[in-house]
């Protein structure tokens, strides 16, 4: 854990120290810096909204309504989880350039225009794609704080004589208004802290923002690290502002969740005719979020060059770019990088947040509280920050690993520390404390019962912990931009370097790869988890 | 009578809980001495340190001063700096809500503690099957634990507590869990077993009839305090303290102001509102102190005419008649204060009716009025 507070605090405390207020002077009093501050918040704030109306509608339709196929909608809103980012980007560009985009292309022939009706390369155009991408966490969020309201609240208040509106306005409301902004607030914080859309898409539209301008200065020749620590610092204050507000929401929003029990089932309204409308928009999203994009990387995979879908194309699909990628140089390397890494971050994260989740949870050693902060704090870090640092850390003090796998290691159990301390958590808090007592009744020591005992009974958050650290670890790429080498080069690095190169058909068959090699490691978890675990 | 050895030692026990403001007092004190192969209860309602005493027994919360020794050895001196860790007590324990592990057959929760001692796979699937057999769950052996009743959980926790061959049994509060009817009946099972293993066991309740049903020894506990200690027949007939009194079943209190005590069991005389009452004193009550009598409901025989020749007889009306099927069960308004009194069923009684009640001397208790000694009553409830 020292080792952990010395690469935080580092990038923080070094800036002032070793390379003075100039860079901050620098930044500060270009005129450019209001206009990325201002950039970077429009974009921010548009992600949340958009990404807030999508993801609670949805979770409003499978929660509380009688909209037809519902349970489907469920499952088919987490699919976009496991595309990794740059793929969702790519594929939004594939569907709404003005040259090449195939939505373009159709509703231009069809409605006999002109100019292509949407650009993806404006401001709007990369809030959508960023927001189609991370919608799913508000479904998740909202649709457990949908679940979790106790509607007899809800029904005390009709019985009351209050209004249906009034009910929804004087108590669903208050009691939903906890979970809502913490769910702006953390959209608002993984938008300002995006990659991999304002990579691919700001940086040709030249709209930029904090991340990708850090990247460029330290990309340029020759890197500019002061400018970009500058921009970090900056970056990193704002998303700690909002992580700071968002952990006290939270905190006050458990409160609210002790109040009520469990056992519940939400009242789901009758919408009558209107739930068609609801199945009709429900399904809009899916054809978008879903459908639109996984079939565009589909078809671009298989043909030989881009193209519109069309009998021609199609007659002349292959399995060409597949047997390009796997003949790449680097193809071998980057899948083993990034299968070890993803592997190997998320069961030592898991393993490790464990430990700690046990001493935060089931003891009272002095320090515990603190320790639960510590691994909450690199939430706030944006990952191209966190390359920032960790460049600094490694260029200031001589320990060889910069430019190695070992330091994306370091840097992915970093950054996903605080994901692997909810889920281990959550599921420990769930564990009933004789439970482990009986083992040390029983004779067992602190390490037979921590093994024998409440590993297997953490199975459940273990494995979906380790599901989702090793997803979006395999999909990495803002950290990694910044602190990979030729050796140690993954595959998301791979995609954006392919794609820099234009080299479109490869990216998709990559990304296809990508996508399978996640949906089974992902399933191999699962077995492996319900084996050691309870079985369920 | 012949000296048998106490097998675990407890003096003076110091526990607080909390940090600093909110800090609590829970433990004040606690001295006691549980003799080898008996079934020892401690016995109190929520909150008077019953369970938390058992817990540093077990070595699962650490007193902040004191002495425990189980078997001879010192597992816990403050002064000496000496703790022995949980699993190197010789202990087993059944925890209230039995702690099954989910993940484990029954066969794998019970060899558990032999697993970790890296017993031999035979040895272990010997002693598992007898210990099984012992609590009448042979056959079951591969059985998932989430799938049993709660009587065979508990049942598997007793296997496993039993499997390595403890010094002392821990049991908190096992009955809790179980539905009116398996409680009485894994009450005598318990009682049976001990019997039979001849373990020394602590068993925590807060239910007296449980205590008062299966117990060799029972130590009653208040706010951190130890009341009294004693068999079940002694402390529910003869008690020493009012709590005991009050807690053990039902009974009446009479204020008074003593009289006349000579000593030794001797019956001594109260001053009360109903008169002077004869009565037998508790050990220590002195002239002059401020006392009650406590006498049972059913220990007061109902006369419709007042009888002759008797000492300790009052008169009232009974004010309240409730017919329990196996008695009635009275209330006499006797002067300005109401008695309960438990009478036959074929003693017709009717509200209005004046009666006269015999408090038999043998029946009352007196004890020291003033029994609020170390109890804070903010620690009543839970």
């Amino acid at each position: 854990m020292l080792l952990y507070g010395s690469i935080r605090s580092a990038p923080i405390g070094e800036p002032g120290a070793h390379f003075t207020i100039a860079n901050y002077v620098k930044a500060y009093a270009d005129k450019e810096f209001y206009l990325l501050l201002l950039n970077s918040v429009y974009y921010a704030l548009g992600t949340c909204t958009l990404t807030f109306l999508i993801g609670t509608f949805l979770a409003w339709v499978s929660e509380r309504t009688n909209t037809p196929c519902k349970k489907l909608f469920m499952v088919m809103s987490l699919i976009p989880f496991i595309i990794p980012g740059i793929l969702s980007t790519i594929s939004w560009i594939l569907l709404l350039s003005p040259k090449i985009g195939l939505i373009n292309i159709v509703v231009k022939e069809a409605l006999g225009l002109d100019a292509a009706p949407f650009n993806v390369y404006s401001m709007w155009g990369m809030i959508w794609a960023e927001s189609i991408h991370l919608y799913p966490l508000v479904f998740l969020l909202m649709s457990a704080a949908f679940r979790n309201m106790d509607t007899s609240l809800e029904e005390a208040a009709l019985t009351s004589g209050s209004s249906t509106f009034q009910t929804f306005r004087t108590v669903t409301l208050p009691l939903m208004r906890p979970a809502m902004v913490s769910v702006l607030l953390i959209n608002f914080i993984r938008g300002i802290e995006a990659f991999e859309v304002p990579a691919l898409i700001g940086v040709p539209a030249k709209i930029s923002v904090f991340t990708t301008k850090i990247f460029l200065a330290i990309h340029q020749f020759p890197s500019d690290f002061g400018l970009a620590g500058a921009y970090a610092v900056t970056l990193l204050v704002i998303s700690t502002v909002g992580v700071l507000i968002y952990g006290r929401i939270t905190r006050k929003e458990e409160r609210y969740a002790t109040v009520t029990g469990k056992g519940y089932r939400p009242r789901v309204v009758d919408l009558g005719p209107w739930k068609w409308l609801t199945f009709g928009i429900s399904s809009l999203i899916f054809m978008l979020a879903v459908i639109l994009p996984i079939f565009v990387l589909l078809w671009s995979s298989f043909i030989p060059y881009y193209g519109v879908p069309s009998w021609e194309l199609a007659g002349k699909m292959t399995w060409g770019n597949y047997h390009y990628i796997l003949n790449y140089p680097l193809a071998a390397t980057a899948f083993k990088n990034s299968f070890y890494l993803s592997v190997g971050t998320a069961t030592l994260v898991m393993l490790l947040t464990s430990v700690i989740a046990w001493i935060t949870v089931k003891t009272k050693l002095p320090g515990r509280a603190f320790l639960d902060t510590m691994c909450f704090i690199p939430i706030a870090m944006p990952g191209i920050v966190l390359g920032v640092s960790l460049i600094w850390v490694y260029l200031t003090i001589p320990i060889p690993i910069y430019g190695t796998i070992w330091v994306l290691l370091l840097a992915y159990m970093t950054k996903y520390i605080p994901y692997g301390i909810r889920a281990a958590s959550a599921s420990m808090i769930q564990i009933n404390k004789e439970l482990e007592e009986a083992s040390f009744t029983a004779g067992g020591t602190w390490f037979q019962t921590f093994w024998k005992i409440i590993l297997p009974l953490l199975m459940p958050g273990f494995t979906a912990g380790w599901i989702y650290i090793s997803i979006i670890a395999l999909r990495e790429l803002s950290t990694s931009i910044l602190l990979y080498s030729y050796n140690s080069t993954v595959l998301s690095i791979m995609a954006f370097d392919l794609w820099e190169g234009g080299q479109y058909t490869y990216v998709c068959a990559l990304g296809v790869l990508m996508v399978l090699l996640l949906v089974t490691m992902a399933g191999i978890a699962r077995k492996l988890g319900a084996k050691i675990g309870i079985a369920e | 009578m012949a000296e048998t050895r106490d097998m675990v030692q407890i003096e003076a026990l110091e526990k607080y809980f909390g940090e600093d403001k909110e800090r609590v007092h829970v433990l004040k004190g606690v001295s006691l001495n549980i003799p080898e192969g008996s079934l020892y209860t401690f016995l109190g309602p929520s909150g008077c340190g019953k369970t938390t005493t058992l817990r540093c027994v077990a070595g699962l919360e650490r007193p902040d001063g004191g002495r425990i020794s189980i078997g001879g050895q010192t597992v816990f001196a403050s002064g000496e700096r000496v703790y022995v860790p949980t699993n190197k007590r010789p202990i087993g324990m059944v925890f209230q809500s039995y702690a099954i592990w989910p993940h484990m057959t029954v066969a794998e929760n019970v060899a558990y503690p032999l697993t970790i001692q890296r017993k031999s796979k035979d040895e272990i699937k010997k002693r598992v099957g007898e210990v099984l057999k012992v609590v009448g769950l042979d056959g079951l052996e591969d059985r998932p634990a989430p799938k049993l009743s709660g009587g065979q959980q508990q049942r598997v926790a007793f296997a496993r507590a039993l499997i390595n061959e403890p010094k002392v049994m821990l049991l908190d509060e096992p009955l809790s869990n179980l539905d009116a009817k398996l409680r009485v009946q894994m009450r005598s099972e318990i009682k049976a077993l001990q019997r039979r293993t001849n373990i020394t066991t602590i068993f925590v309740t807060h239910d007296q009839a449980e205590a008062l049903a299966i117990s060799d020894q029972i130590a009653v506990m208040h706010g951190g305090v130890l009341i009294e200690v004693g068999a079940p027949h002694q402390l529910y007939t003869r008690p020493k303290r009012r709590f005991t009194a009050t807690f053990l079943g039902l009974t009446n209190l009479l204020n008074g102001k003593v009289l006349e005590v000579s000593g030794d069991s001797q019956p001594g005389k109260m001053q009360t509102k109903k008169g002077v009452l004869s009565f037998i004193p508790a050990p220590g009550l002195k002239k002059d102190q401020a006392a009650v009598i406590s006498i049972r409901p059913e220990n007061i025989p109902l006369h419709k005419t007042q009888p002759q020749g008797l000492e300790n007889v009052v008169d009232g009306i009974i004010t309240e008649a409730i017919f329990m099927g196996d008695s009635y069960q009275c209330k006499v308004a006797v002067a300005d204060d109401i008695v309960a009194v438990h009478t036959h069923p074929f003693n017709a009684v009717n509200v209005g009716d004046k009666v006269y009640l015999h408090l038999d001397p043998a029946s009352c208790n007196g004890l020291p009025a003033d029994d609020k000694e170390g109890v804070d009553e903010s620690m009543l409830g839970d």
